[in-house]
């Protein structure tokens, strides 16, 4: 008797140490990432990051980098976003447990975990290229074609979350909707999408997060600018490709400059991951 | 036991009511993906009346009251066969109006489920719908549905404020409200008070008492004493047929039928 509990309890032991153990160390990594970009990002702070573009060099700061950013991922959550709602709602509403709906659920999570250089090849064959021809080579690379890019790859991402969201809420909600003779369109629209709000806010916050991070699709699309560029249809830099660039240089200061923009994008994305929650856990709704 | 012995003549309990039947019930049968849940079910449904359903779990009595509304039609798979006439018209043929019959028919579920809006929008927004009416019609419309559902005093502060933010029985009654807003003529509760505390079960049970005067109501209900309080007529089912329908204190008193004294007595179910 003894001996079998003895037995079970230094198996317990075991399994919850080494689980313990992995977890240790997958967050210390996390830690560690974390205090390095802290550390160097911080020193490297300053302001004129901000104001000065990345033409001075070692001289200048990040500002047409980080407006190229903004203006690159609200092109990719602009176009990602209606598209991906509402194919999640088809998803869901239209096409739940019908052999369409799961064969087109399965090929979302492939898209979904397709390598993000293969999306930035693709938008340079079907935009890149294309635009090159037609207008002679006085438009290639745009930010336009990077924010196309990123929306391939938030796409899947918020389809995913939508579809997810809409079926956690209770079909008794559908149920009581439908029994007031409400057509379905209106049902998806004006009640499903209201209980799902926060659900469908959420996936869009970390779609945005997703993508705000990613260097390779914007190498063939929004190819990088040392000047301030607003136009859409022109070349344009990004935090993630002039990290990229710089950390590649062999110059110390610019190394700076590249943790510094390290610094930013990672607060940037922090600060869209706690919004996200805070968002989600407030406004979770109960239906038990 | 042969089904012919079982069948309830259903006539009979509409007449001793008294009343003209408003649903007519005849040989209903009902499949769930090839299951048989309901077999050969015929009953004459009286207007302006209670009537209760009870049985065991699994016989069938929130299938066939789902049935009175076609909102077993939302999932693939079910399928029903017979006739159900309401004033007449057969509500299964594919040509009645799904808009028409559920605004005839009005239906109250289990759990309460308000709309994820305002206390006010979730009673307007059914009679949006169906109608178009002027501001102050409307305000009169949900004034008069939340009066009726026994719930105006205990909102009408806060009309603007998140439905979700009531008590489990005040959306309860808000969800009766909804569904009276559309001026029904029959009113499906399915187990409506099954997720609520005593007080509030007292207290549905009492609107259901005052909303007869104005609506056939079918209840369906896993309490024998609360179809006893609550009800004029009572039908017994048990695996998906019916045994007995008749007055609700004739089968709490003196049952015709052996499984029905059983089931009532508490020796199975």
């Amino acid at each position: 008797m003894s001996s079998l509990y003895l037995r079970r309890r230094i198996t317990n032991w075991l399994a919850m140490g080494l689980s313990t153990l992995a977890t240790l160390i997958g967050l210390a990594f996390l830690a560690w990432i974390l205090w390095e970009t802290l550390r160097q990002g911080i020193s490297a702070l300053h302001l004129s990051l901000f104001t000065k573009i990345t033409a001075n060099g070692a001289d200048g700061g990040l500002a047409n980098a980080m407006v190229g950013s903004l203006i690159i991922n609200f092109i990719g959550i602009a176009i990602a976003t209606p598209i991906g709602v509402m194919a999640g709602m088809w998803l869901a509403e239209y096409a739940n447990r019908t052999k369409l709906g799961e064969s087109i659920r399965f090929l979302n999570d492939i898209l979904l975990s397709a390598p993000s250089i293969v999306m930035g090849l693709f938008v340079y064959t079907i935009i890149v290229l294309p635009s090159t021809a037609i207008t002679n080579g006085s438009t290639t690379f745009s930010g336009f074609a990077g924010g196309v890019a990123l929306a391939l790859i938030a796409l899947p991402v918020i389809v995913r979350t939508t579809d997810e969201m809409l079926r956690l809420v209770p079909s008794t909600l559908r149920e009581a909707a439908l029994s007031l003779g409400v057509p379905q369109w209106k049902l998806t629209m004006q009640i499903l999408i209201r209980a799902a709000r926060s659900g469908i806010i959420t996936g869009v916050l970390l779609a945005l997060a997703r993508i705000s991070g990613e260097t390779a699709p914007l190498l063939f699309t929004a190819f990088g600018n040392n000047y301030m560029a607003l136009n859409p249809i022109d070349k344009m830099s990004s935090l993630p490709q002039i990290i990229y660039q710089y950390a590649n240089d062999p110059g110390a200061d610019l190394h700076a400059m590249a943790w510094a923009g390290a610094f930013v994008v990672t607060m940037f994305v922090l600060l869209l991951s706690l919004a996200s929650r805070l968002l989600f856990s407030r406004n979770k709704v109960s239906h038990d | 036991m042969t089904d012919s012995a079982l069948a309830t003549n259903p006539a009979q309990a509409a007449a001793a009511s008294a009343v003209a039947p408003k649903l007519t019930v005849r040989d209903l049968h009902f499949y769930y993906n090839g299951f048989h849940a309901l077999k050969g079910i015929a009953m004459d449904i009286p207007e302006k009346k209670v009537t209760a359903i009870i049985g065991p779990s699994g016989c069938g009595k929130s299938t066939l009251l789902r049935i009175f509304n076609r909102i077993y039609a939302i999932y693939p798979k079910l399928e029903a066969k017979g006739e159900i006439t309401l004033d007449g018209e057969n509500i299964l043929d594919p040509r009645y109006s799904m808009n028409r019959l559920r605004s005839k028919v009005g239906m109250v579920f289990q759990k309460p489920v308000p709309f994820p809006m305002t206390i006010f929008e979730n009673v307007a927004y059914g009679i949006r719908h169906h109608e178009k009416l002027s501001k102050a019609d409307m305000s009169d419309r949900v004034e008069k549905a939340l009066r009726s559902a026994a719930l105006w005093d205990e909102v009408k502060d806060k009309l603007k404020n998140n439905a979700l933010g009531l008590s489990g029985g005040q959306q309860q009654r808000l969800c009766i409200a909804r569904a009276i807003a559309l001026k029904p003529e029959v009113l499906l509760l399915d187990e409506p008070t099954s997720a609520l505390d005593p007080i509030a079960t007292s207290r549905i049970e009492q609107l259901v008492e005052e909303l007869k005067s104005e609506f056939t109501i079918v209840i369906v209900t896993h309490n024998m004493q609360q179809a006893a309080r609550v009800s004029d007529l009572t039908a017994f089912m048990y695996m998906g047929e019916l045994i007995e329908f008749d007055v609700t204190e004739k089968i709490f008193t003196k049952p015709g039928k052996k499984q029905t004294e059983d089931y009532i007595t508490g020796r199975f179910g």
